[in-house]
């Protein structure tokens, strides 16, 4: 089973690839909705783990603790795999 | 006639009134018909052409909005270039449309500045794109096949009807609040216009996330809505008690809706969700403002200053769409191509399939065009395939939507490849440097053929089965 910190590496690859801008210093502790993150961005952030972990996060599981940041969107989804 | 006029008579009919809300800053009617007076004295100073073609790479802002309304006041054409663009695909759109300038917020090499936080950037060209003897106000770019043509051009006039037909559904009024979440570099014209010539106040409210979405709703008492489904979706999961009742419509747009969707939200809200079909050549057609709850799945009634037509119905009665009615779009952009051209007897041929019930209500049923609908945007295959074409590995391609139960449709591709499979991460990095990110396929598919037309030998392009 892929362990939290494995999930958190895929999405700060993920999102320093085809989210952010090259120039941002993208953490996973940095602040998603204050770099620009939009809706766009998250439909991309929830078909990358639909993707690579085979099942989506519900709509509803997506508010302002769970996309704090990226630290936080990989504890949801193993939080929402178990 | 300018547009420019609409918004000076909502300023003299509502001086006080706000047109804008940002977070803590309010532009009244006033102050904004001022800015744009005074940003229009500025480019007037650069001696800026009529009927030139500026592109504005804004993001979501009240200067977007002052910066186009100041450009129309000087008879320029203004051609939205949306900010998720990668550098070719803005090259792309500065070549395709024949651009004359840029403006930004971020200077560039050889940019000058208008004013803080605004930079133009002139391209040199010769010769400089014709106006064909038309009033235009806007182009709205438009990737398809090679053999399409790109951009969708308007008239001041055009838009103005556009306005005043849509508003006969909308019913928008200086009573009116809309809250505000998509890009304008998509949405303007029968949106932001269309409220600004009614005397609506607009809260830019983009937020990603549900609470501050109706956080906004309530502060400042919305009274419309206007998003994707996506967004819905959001609101629909939220499970706090914050009720919007001062909301009498919420419009969803852009692509269809589930029913989940459509149950969860009305449920939650006691609010039924209106499905709108707008489409870029003809504006807005049709909204379901009388019986979204009964029928969530139809796109309501078409206008009634709009003739619609089923061509070749089958036995069902479903058959393509044809409209014909006011603020059709005036051409084609590159290669030029007048509307009366395209649609000789008045005629628009969309492209989807539809049928309607006994009481006159429509319901889209599919398209005859590949165009991937993704959350709402608008893909086209072929540019994807073109990109991923140009890969040394890639032999050929096809792109596709798949169904997706919460985003309309997902871009995945076939590849043939003339490398090895172990290309692909090359593959995916080709994609990122020249593709926005949202049109990049989640999944790419090695096969040794592409599906094709036993005839032509074209690339096929039925529909492909949800997952």
């Amino acid at each position: 089973m892929t362990d939290v910190r494995e999930i958190e590496s895929s999405l700060l690859d993920f999102m320093r690839r085809e989210v952010f801008a090259p120039d941002l210093e993208l953490t996973a502790e940095t602040d998603l909705i204050a770099s620009g993150f939009d809706s766009m961005s998250l439909v991309r952030v929830l078909l990358f783990i639909e993707t690579s972990h085979g099942f989506w996060i519900p709509q509803g599981e997506i508010n302002a603790e769970t996309l704090k940041n990226i630290r936080s969107l990989a504890a949801t989804v193993v939080r929402l795999r178990a | 006639m300018n547009l420019i006029e609409l918004l000076d008579k909502s300023a003299a009919t509502w001086p006080d009134k706000p047109a804008f809300i940002e977070g803590e800053n309010r532009v009244t009617y006033s102050a904004l018909a001022t800015q744009v007076h005074s940003i229009a004295a500025v480019f007037s100073e650069l001696s800026l052409q009529p009927y030139s073609r500026i592109g504005l790479h804004f993001p979501n802002s009240i200067a977007y909005v002052e910066l186009t309304f100041a450009l129309w006041k000087l008879n320029v054409v203004v051609v939205p270039v949306p900010v998720e663009g990668t550098d070719g695909e803005m090259a792309e759109i500065v070549e395709s449309l024949q651009l004359d300038a840029i403006v930004s917020p971020t200077p560039r090499s050889n940019s000058i500045q208008v004013q803080p936080d605004c930079h133009l950037t002139r391209y040199a060209r010769n010769p400089r794109a014709s106006h064909h003897d038309l009033n235009l106000a806007f182009i709205r770019f438009t990737s398809g096949t090679t053999s399409a043509r790109k951009g969708v051009a308007l008239t001041h006039e055009t838009i103005r009807d556009r306005v005043v037909t849509a508003n006969k559904a909308l019913e928008i009024t200086s009573n009116d609040t809309v809250i505000w979440t998509l890009p304008m570099s998509h949405h303007f014209l029968v949106t932001i216009v269309l409220y600004l010539s009614q005397g609506a106040t607009v809260v830019l409210a983009r937020h990603v996330l549900a609470t501050p979405f109706l956080d906004a709703v309530q502060r400042w008492r919305g009274t419309v809505l206007y998003a994707s489904p996506f967004h819905y979706a959001m609101l629909a999961q939220d499970k706090s008690s914050t009720a919007i009742s001062t909301v009498r419509l919420a419009v969803s747009t852009t692509c269809a809706i589930s029913e989940e969707v459509a149950r969860e939200f009305e449920k939650r809200f006691h609010l039924p969700l209106s499905q709108a079909l707008g489409i870029i050549e003809l504006g807005m057609v049709s909204l379901n403002s009388t019986d979204a709850s009964g029928r969530w799945n139809s796109v309501g009634r078409p206008l009634p200053d709009f003739e619609v037509q089923l061509l070749s119905p089958d036995e069902t009665g479903a058959g393509e769409l044809a409209i014909r009615g006011p603020g059709m779009f005036d051409a084609y952009a590159a290669p030029w191509m007048p509307r009366e051209l395209v649609a000789p007897d008045g005629w628009f041929l969309t492209g989807d399939i539809a049928r309607f019930d006994g009481d006159g209500y429509l319901y889209l049923l599919s398209r005859k065009t590949a165009v991937i609908n993704l959350a709402g945007r608008k893909v086209f295959p072929e540019e994807i395939e073109a990109v991923l074409n140009r890969h040394p590995a890639v032999r050929e391609s096809r792109v596709y939507g798949r169904p997706h139960p919460h985003l309309g449709e997902v871009i995945e591709a076939e590849l043939v490849l003339d490398g090895e499979a172990s290309a692909l991460d090359s593959i995916r990095a080709h994609c990122r440097a020249h593709l926005a990110s949202y049109k990049i396929p989640s999944r790419l598919h090695i096969v040794t053929e592409l599906p094709r037309t036993s005839v032509t030998g074209k690339i096929r392009r039925e529909p492909v089965a949800a997952v």
